[in-house]
């Protein structure tokens, strides 16, 4: 169990007495508490929220608290917390507002020079007759890279799946490089793909050397469609985020389900991509298991807790491997925190601030925790609250560089992902004009490739009122690519 | 509010991108307009509220409504319908002539964009003209294709004009 600093929690200085904890129990009651704030963040702060005045109310066990609390006052944190407002001074008026917080979650610097971190890792790998020709073997030199790549201390499994699930390397350290390689290159393409099967082999080599300052990750790697056992598969990975297991999913081709995909990632803070040919699979395989070995930090979450007149519209993880998150399942599993890019999303809330002016609006409170790995190795956790001001003076206010640019990123994956909806409600009109705006958008940021992409599928659409699987999964996962801001993989 | 001036939607308060079309609102507000002239141009641009249909069936015909033209043009396009002015010297005659609008003056080229009949669709193509063709306000690309939609604006060179569906 790890330390949780209470006074952060309640806002108040150590020092504080009895009546000032009394005051601040009541402020955040009002905030936060479940009979007058239903959204499901605010829930899980309020039970922290609880047991904190539970602790610090009763003198004797706050002494007790008192005296731990002095050990960890001293320790310098090894997590920061950056909170970007898109503004910072709102006007009173009746209507709702928009604002945008970006939340940067990064190791602290001197701290990150730490050596990789220690893989427990499991290859779960589809040899479904659709992988037959050039798939399995690109996927096999992937497996072998891998397989190479591996340090002492790492323990390796492969699982390969089609109508059933068969463990080719049981989890081991990679001590004989050479005689696990052969079993890989023996694998041969045939059958069905039963993902299921495949991952609860996967689970279960994982299981077998679980340990807090291992990496503990599953990557799937599949060209199909699982028939039937999709939400099976979810609820699979429901339970491996709770034994802190991620799961990350890469798809080749074209027909593969990239929503089911996408919520298997996601329900672990995963992370999936698209992969449109064969070549690529091993430097995509490589890139995911090198942003594993440099994690940070492991089994990080985020609780976005909202006040009654504050309301989350989206929550978009937007580097790395963007994705969008559903605020309704709280806290929001961000996996491992990579050591040099960090996690950074972007929360939208709609405001009702009404009409009074002058003053500071409680937005509500962020809340991140991780397990840091290395040395450092404990549970940290970080509270930031977000406040806005009031007034009617006009202020100048450039919005920030960084926010403005992730801004218009997803502005463009959010159109694909509309135009998509309207398909799929039928309304083709509106399908074909979110696709024109794409393209137009497109077109602007020289991205002349994917412009095009966009212009064709809106012709298709409105021509066939369908869309093309390769031109969407195209438009997805080229407008997610673009989301990362700049320079990011270099500094 | 914010109006979106490109597509017109309506976006909250402290929205910095458009809802609806993806426009960088922040940026936009920051484009201040240089110079006089860009400034009418710019005002000329009506901002539409509404869309109207992209369907364009072999029955349907197009009315173009020429800015400061008298009567309508209805046109029935074939699958391409060549837009520019008429040239002596080389004997080019496009399919409308807008030479009777002021043409020269106003930047069209002889060859300045195309109409294009798709299946149950009119799309619009700026073929390489020395002024540019726009699309509600939007410059289009040369050699790619556009869709049109009843109640679009069309812009060639500065000769603006509103093409409906029938």
């Amino acid at each position: 169990m790890s330390f949780v600093d209470y006074y952060a929690i309640l806002g108040i200085d150590p020092a504080a007495s009895r009546d000032d904890l009394r005051q601040a129990y009541r402020l955040a009651a009002r905030r936060f508490h479940p009979d007058v704030n239903k959204a499901t963040g605010s829930s899980a702060l309020f039970r922290d929220i609880n047991k904190a005045y539970e602790v610090l109310n009763d003198p004797a066990s706050r002494a007790e608290y008192d005296h731990l609390w002095q050990d960890y006052a001293i320790t310098t944190p090894s997590l920061n917390v950056d909170i970007i407002y898109s503004r910072k001074c709102l006007r009173p008026i009746s209507e709702p507002q928009l604002l945008y917080v970006l939340v940067k979650i990064q190791p602290l610097l001197e701290m990150s020079m730490t050596t990789d971190a220690p893989l427990n890792l499991c290859l779960v790998v589809d040899r479904s007759t659709s992988m037959k020709g050039a798939r399995i073997q690109h996927v096999k030199s992937a497996v072998h890279r891998i397989i190479d790549d591996s340090a002492a201390e790492d323990y390796l499994s492969v699982v390969a799946f089609s109508d059933n699930a068969d463990v080719l390397i049981p989890a081991q350290h990679p001590v004989d490089p050479r005689s696990i390689k052969s079993v890989i290159s023996i694998m041969r393409a045939d059958g069905a793909t039963a993902i299921l099967a495949g991952l609860q082999a996967g689970l279960a080599q994982i299981k077998r050397n679980i340990q807090p300052k291992y990496v503990n990750h599953i990557v799937l790697i599949t060209d199909g469609r699982t028939y039937g056992d999709e939400g099976d598969c979810l609820t699979l990975a429901d339970e491996a985020r709770d034994l802190g297991i991620g799961i990350s999913a890469m798809g080749i081709g074209e027909d593969w389900n990239d929503r089911f995909l996408d919520a298997l990632a996601s329900r672990t803070g995963g992370a999936s991509a698209y992969i449109n040919s064969a070549a690529a699979v091993s430097r995509f395989l490589q890139e995911r298991v090198r942003s594993l070995a440099t994690a940070y930090a492991e089994r990080t979450e985020l609780i976005v807790g909202p006040v009654p007149g504050a309301n989350i519209k989206a929550i978009i993880r937007t580097s790395p491997d963007p994705m969008s998150m559903e605020s309704d399942l709280q806290p929001i599993p961000l996996g491992s925190l990579d050591g040099k890019l960090g996690t950074k999303l972007l929360v939208q809330f709609h405001l009702n601030t009404g009409e009074t002016p002058d003053g500071n609006f409680y937005v509500g409170r962020i809340d991140v925790s991780g397990q840091v790995l290395g040395s450092v190795h404990r549970e940290e956790r970080i509270i930031k609250d977000l406040v806005v001001e009031i007034t009617n003076q006009p202020v100048e206010e450039d919005p920030p560089p960084e926010l403005l640019d992730a801004l218009s990123r997803l502005a463009l994956y959010r159109l694909q992902d509309r135009a998509r909806e309207a398909v799929e409600e039928g309304d083709f009109v509106e399908a074909t004009r979110k696709l024109e705006f794409l393209a137009t958008r497109l077109f602007e940021s020289g991205e002349k490739n994917l412009g095009q992409a966009a212009l064709h599928e809106a012709q298709r659409v409105a021509q066939t009122q369908r869309f093309s699987e390769e031109g969407i999964k195209q438009l997805k996962y080229g407008t997610r690519a673009f989301l990362p801001v700049l320079g990011d993989r270099n500094d | 509010m914010i109006k979106c001036p490109y597509c017109g939607h309506d976006n909250m308060e402290g929205a910095l991108v458009c809802d609806e079309c993806g426009l960088n609102l922040w940026e936009d507000l920051q484009d201040e307009v240089p110079t006089r002239e860009l400034e009418d141009e710019a005002n000329e641009l009506s901002v539409k509220s509404g869309w109207g249909t992209a369907t364009f069936q072999d029955r349907n015909q197009v009315i173009i409504h020429i800015r400061d033209a008298a009567e309508p043009v209805t046109i029935a396009p074939g699958s391409e319908f060549l837009i520019g002015r008429h040239d002596t010297s080389s004997g080019i005659t496009p399919d409308l002539d807008l030479t009777p609008h002021g043409a020269l003056e106003k930047g069209v080229s002889r060859i300045h964009a195309a109409l294009r009949r798709g299946e149950d669709v009119l799309s619009i193509v700026d073929l390489d003209s020395a002024n540019g063709t726009f699309l509600n306000g939007q410059r289009l690309a040369a050699n790619q294709s556009r869709l049109l939609r009843d109640g679009d604006e069309i812009r060639l060179g500065k000769l603006v004009m509103h093409i409906y569906f029938k």
